[in-house]
């Protein structure tokens, strides 16, 4: 039979982006090793329902680490401790009975809090408004073989695209700078023949929306890679930081 | 149960013509906005997966002003982004013999001979349009060596059709469609409004004119004024509590569609895929899929004997039924989706299950390691065996998956002509929320085909020809006392879910009516257990208004309001489904009826008297919906009976 | 001034450009310091004026010395002022911060250098000005080489302020404190610059530690060997 654990939590509570917060200690006793850490917080809800107590809010829909809507702080790591995790997949499996965990909010100026566990995370929306696109009427395409990729090529537009924006790399980051979120995209359509006709306005443009929208700046600190549930490589900064310097040398 | 029909026959508006002329008859001849005249008209796009977003994106390039709504915080979160496998489409670019007919003819079939012809070919020859744009959006599908695009074969078609990105093919189809929101966002033709539920239609001398939302941060109630509305809001596979879909997806707004007056159609045709990680405990809140591609090498099994506990490895091969390869001697373990599911509902009710729960059957990959060494099967399958491991915490190397069906996609939806225009003038129903092309049953890879279809390359045309026909600057405004009323309905609602303060938990009640729907409406269903599920469904609704129990204030953020609204009609869409299923007295696809099946227990179809659109239309809360039929005609293919033995 | 030349500086201003910036500088420093260390080893050369020659030598560039000055003021001033800037917004990117906060570690390139490189840049940079005043506008002492050449005894300087417990041992704190700095910088730099390839990342990040490790110990020997030594000297003012 599956394994029930206590579980202690830490949660921080906040009614609304005004009002003050603060951390509130919670026990289910009724884990188990099976339940993933969004099912935790399911059945502390039901408990805190039940006890005529509002529920925590958090965000969270797919379930299955691609919609990046969930996104805490467990433990003091983003997403929790198992690397390459989003924290719907992250199982109580990796906690013993009678642990203490602390969450927390994603925590970033850019990234505003609506409530407990909710915050705003529409900045990486206008990031990508900026310029993180090709332009491609409907309609207009050319077929879909007239233009051939090389698979190396292909394959690392991939890795890049595979951003789910979450905002982990906002969230770990000691600066909170949204670069990796950023260059992810850059990367992503720079290494596609589509991407270059738009190349130079896209990096400008979306580097100095990042900058207006309160991000930090980047220290190249890695942390951002490390927590990323898609283990985007921190090479995509590099790429954002080649793209911009041509941009400027040829403008 | 007394079934109230019409004789009114419901058209279809499928143009004249040969098959194959159809779509482009309808292109030469539906009538045009002027550019000066699309700015002057607001469309309201509510969702924004691949057929919200898509269409957004499309009309507001066309000019049109469009305000696109989703429950999500960003358009980008939407559920499509969670198709794992792939999109079809007839390039025949490995050239092996592919055309747009066969792709027409094999999702027809799939579909059990349900679908309307005319949409179902149009789909297939958009298709490869689709491909075209996403290629140029920047979507970075799997290539070769060469540096062309890469097929895979997908269940149900005998060619490799299937254009994928990694396992992540949902995904970037939709930030392809996202990214050119964004852009249209950024130029200021789209007014993009995230975290907002619609909670109701507003209809006007017979006419959408608007939706009132939800602000779900701050609980405000809001109006919002169109010339036409765009459902694009998926599928109602929640209504199982259960399932593949995403903890948010749901059907309220399609719902409240139902009831101002569209027809809801073939809502009982529920498709459950076989190859999802089984249910670990009460706690459970959602299901993972994980690729039907791991049948490709997986053999599937139980234990001949009900009693067996050992663990898997310990069982003798002559202990082992491998059920699959048993009764389906030529496909074997890649026989469609719908007999998967039903074999192994099957093996779990004889007792054979496997696992804690005995309600799983083992997916073992021994021998194709053994055959192909565990290099390639990590190759293939590397990253579904991580996904499994990081959910099960089991080593998939090393003993075998235990799998379990979980319901994935609902084919019914809002009944739509071939213009994707339902029974209320101006209110269009794209994607999932449709019903339109899938039949009784979908194929694989063919649900981001259909969304994609009707957002880029069929409402641009067909909603244009809507709006030439409708006059324009009329006085309607959001004071117009339909606004006032319907935006006043809403807000009762609300009000009066959280004034119960009853005992029982939104989730309590959810987890019951999923557990009815499961066990009545589900893989298998018979004429006793849908009347005792309209019944039960009946009475867990009035419960439900008498003590659920909803925490918390309206003007704020508060999912379990949000939660409480869905659930609420997913409570009357439950009795609706088990009702459709109750009239349906055939099996065909993802609806099985026990008892019309051969004596091997195959589904048995009756064309003679159920191939037709069951379309139901909504006459009041305590009257029972009146059905109309949209009869099918097979002009070009011929239904035969689907056999994988 | 032209567009172009507004929008470099707009350029230099982005988050992007900072990098580059301060990676640049940073770079050009480190190269400053490698030079420095390298020149502060001669004192410990069996030729006894290999050190003031080679201090000779620098003296009389003449022009060149100053551009060179010029050059690493700019440089020290371009990268502090850079600094203090990304601390500042940081500071503000996260007004309300973490009860508890841990890093995953690998690939994480999080450490105590690269979390304190204001706290290390800052130290390097108030040092610097008393290196400056102590050394380079210190007391001026004359010799005469074996040559027969007067030159600036710069070495005595040296020996006299090395003798004392204060320079011996402060030094040393922050030329290690240094080390910290050019862990993280050296990699930073050339990840700020683009110039590194994913496959080559742990290489360059392995030099960087090599090089902040050779500098900092390299800087090490002379004041220690100085003060444990404890020769008797006496400089000369000129006459």
């Amino acid at each position: 039979m599956a394994k029930n654990m206590t579980i202690h939590l830490k949660v921080w509570r906040q009614a609304g982006p005004e009002a003050p917060g603060r951390l509130v200690d919670y026990t289910v006793k009724e884990a188990n090793e099976h339940m993933s850490f969004l099912e935790l917080l399911d059945v502390l809800n039901e408990q805190l329902i039940k006890e005529e107590a509002e529920p925590i809010e958090f965000d969270n829909d797919c379930r299955e680490g691609i919609c990046g809507s969930c996104g805490l702080m467990v433990g003091g790591t983003a997403h929790g401790p198992q690397p390459r995790t989003a924290v719907c997949q992250l199982h109580m499996r990796h906690y013993n009975d009678g642990d203490t965990i602390v969450v927390e909010p994603w925590r970033a100026a850019a990234f505003p809090l609506i409530k407990d566990l909710v915050v705003d995370r529409t900045a990486f929306d206008r990031i990508v408004a900026a310029g993180g696109y090709i332009s491609a009427t409907t309609g207009g395409a050319a077929d879909a073989n007239a233009l051939p990729i090389a698979k190396e090529k292909a394959d690392a537009a991939m890795d890049f695209a595979s951003c789910i924006g979450c905002g982990a790399c906002v969230a770990a980051c000691p600066n909170s700078s949204a670069s990796l979120f950023t260059a992810a995209k850059i990367a992503h359509l720079a290494l596609l023949p589509q991407g270059h006709p738009e190349r130079t306005r896209r990096v400008v443009n979306m580097v100095d929306q990042m900058e207006k929208e309160g991000f930090g700046d980047c220290s190249n600190h890695a942390e951002c890679e490390a927590v990323c549930p898609k283990g985007i490589s921190i090479a995509g900064i590099a790429t954002m930081r080649r793209e911009y310097m041509k941009a400027m040398l040829s403008s | 149960m007394q079934v109230v029909e019409t004789p009114v026959k419901l058209d279809s508006q499928v143009p004249a013509g040969r098959l194959q002329d159809k779509w482009d008859t309808y292109k030469d001849y539906v009538k045009l906005v002027s550019p000066a005249n699309k700015r002057k008209r607001t469309i309201l796009v509510v969702g924004t997966g691949l057929a919200g977003g898509s269409a957004a994106a499309t009309l507001a390039g066309l000019g049109y002003n469009v305000k696109s709504f989703c429950i999500q915080d960003s358009a980008r979160r939407a559920h499509s982004i969670a198709a794992q496998g792939g999109i079809n489409a007839a390039k025949n670019y490995p050239n092996d013999g592919d055309t747009i007919w066969r792709l027409f003819y094999d999702t027809i079939k799939g579909g059990d001979y349900r679908s309307r012809e005319a949409n179902v070919y149009r789909l297939a020859q958009v298709s490869n349009n689709i491909i075209d744009q996403a290629v140029a959006q920047g979507v970075p599908f799997a290539r070769e060596y060469g540096g062309l695009l890469d097929n895979r074969s997908f269940g149900g078609a005998q060619v490799s059709r299937t254009f994928y990105a990694r396992g992540q093919t949902g995904q970037q189809l939709l930030l392809g469609a996202y990214q050119a929101m964004s852009q249209q966002i950024e130029e200021g033709n789209i007014e993009m409004k995230a975290r907002r539920e619609m909670l109701d239609l507003v209809v006007i001398d017979g006419r959408a004119r608007g939706i009132i939302t939800r602000n779900l941060v701050t609980g405000v109630i809001e109006r919002h004024l169109g010339d036409a509305v765009l459902l694009c809001t998926g599928g109602y596979g929640n209504v199982y509590y259960l399932s593949t879909n995403a903890k948010n997806s749901n059907v309220t707004a399609a719902w409240r569609c139902f009831k101002r007056g569209a027809y809801f159609a073939n809502p009982c045709y529920t498709q459950i895929h076989p190859t999802c990680i089984p249910v670990s405990g009460e706690y459970q809140s959602k299901l993972t899929l994980m690729s039907e591609s791991l049948r490709n090498d997986g053999r599937v099994w139980v234990p001949n004997d009900s009693n067996d506990t050992r663990p898997p490895s310990q069982i003798p091969e002559n202990e082992r039924d491998y059920y699959l390869e048993r009764r389906y001697p030529s496909f074997g373990n890649l026989v469609p989706r719908d007999v998967a599911s039903r074999a192994a509902k099957k093996e779990c009710d004889d007792g054979r299950g496997v696992g804690e729960t005995k309600l799983a059957v083992y997916l073992d990959f021994a021998d194709a390691i053994k055959r192909l060494g565990k290099q390639a099967v990590e190759d293939r399958y590397g990253n579904l065996f991580e996904m499994y491991e990081r959910i099960t915490g089991e080593n998939p190397y090393k003993v075998p998956m235990r799998i379990f069906p979980a319901v994935h996609y609902t084919m019914g939806g809002l009944w739509v002509d071939y213009e994707l225009q339902s029974t209320i003038p101006g209110l269009f129903v794209l994607g999932e929320a449709n019903f339109s092309d899938h039949g009784a049953n979908r194929l694989g890879a063919s649900a981001l085909m259909q969304g994609l279809a009707d957002g880029y390359f069929v409402i641009p045309y067909t909603l244009g020809g809507f709006l030439a026909g409708v006059p324009m600057n009329d006085d309607v405004t959001t004071d117009h006392e339909a606004f006032a009323a319907t935006e006043q309905e809403a807000l009762e609602r609300i009000n009066r879910l959280l004034s119960i303060k009853g005992d029982k938990t939104v989730t309590e009640f959810h987890r019951e009516l999923g557990q009815i729907m499961w066990d009545h409406v589900g893989m298998a269903r018979n004429r006793k257990g849908l009347e005792e599920a309209c019944k039960s469904i009946a009475a867990l609704r009035e419960e439900y208004w008498q003590n659920v129990r909803v925490p918390g204030v309206n003007e704020t953020f508060n999912k379990n309001l949000e939660f409480a609204a869905r659930v609420a009609d997913f409570l009357e869409l439950g009795e609706l489904m088990a009702r459709d299923a109750l009239h349906r007295e055939e099996s065909s696809g993802g609806h099985f009826r026990e008892e019309y099946q051969t004596p091997e227990g195959e589904a048995l179809r009756n064309d003679e008297d159920f191939a037709y659109v069951a379309a139901w239309e909504y006459t009041g809360d305590h009257a029972n919906p009146t059905l109309h039929k949209e009869e099918l005609e097979f002009e070009y293919v011929k239904p035969t009976t689907r056999s994988y033995k | 001034m032209s567009n172009r030349g507004k929008s470099l500086i707009a350029a230099f201003r982005s988050p992007v450009g900072k990098k580059v910036l301060t990676g640049l500088t940073g770079l050009g420093l480190t190269l400053f310091v490698l030079i420095h260390m390298l020149g502060n080893l001669s004192y410990l050369s069996s030729d006894p004026d290999a050190y003031n020659n080679y201090a000779d030598t620098l003296l009389n560039l003449g022009p060149v010395l100053y551009i060179i000055e010029l050059g690493l003021v700019a440089f020290f001033v371009i990268h502090i002022v850079i600094g203090i800037n990304i601390y500042r917004r940081k500071r503000k990117a996260r007004a309300v911060g973490y009860t508890q906060y841990k890093s995953v570690g690998q690939p994480s390139r999080l450490t105590i250098s690269s979390k304190t490189m204001i706290f290390t840049g800052i130290i390097i940079m108030v040092f610097l000005v008393f290196h400056l005043l102590s050394f380079k506008y210190g007391t001026y002492y004359e010799t005469t080489t074996a040559d027969g050449a007067v030159v600036r005894d710069l070495k005595c300087l040296m020996t006299e302020k090395f003798q004392q417990p204060l320079y011996a041992f402060g030094y040393p704190i922050v030329v290690i404190l240094l080390g910290f700095h050019l862990r993280h910088g050296i990699w930073s730099a050339f990840q700020s610059l683009g110039a590194t390839k994913p496959r080559l990342t742990p290489m360059i990040y392995t030099i960087g530690v090599i090089l902040a490790v050779l500098i900092a110990v390299g800087f090490l020997f002379v004041p220690l060997y100085i003060f444990f030594s404890q020769e008797s000297f006496s400089c000369v003012l000129p006459s």
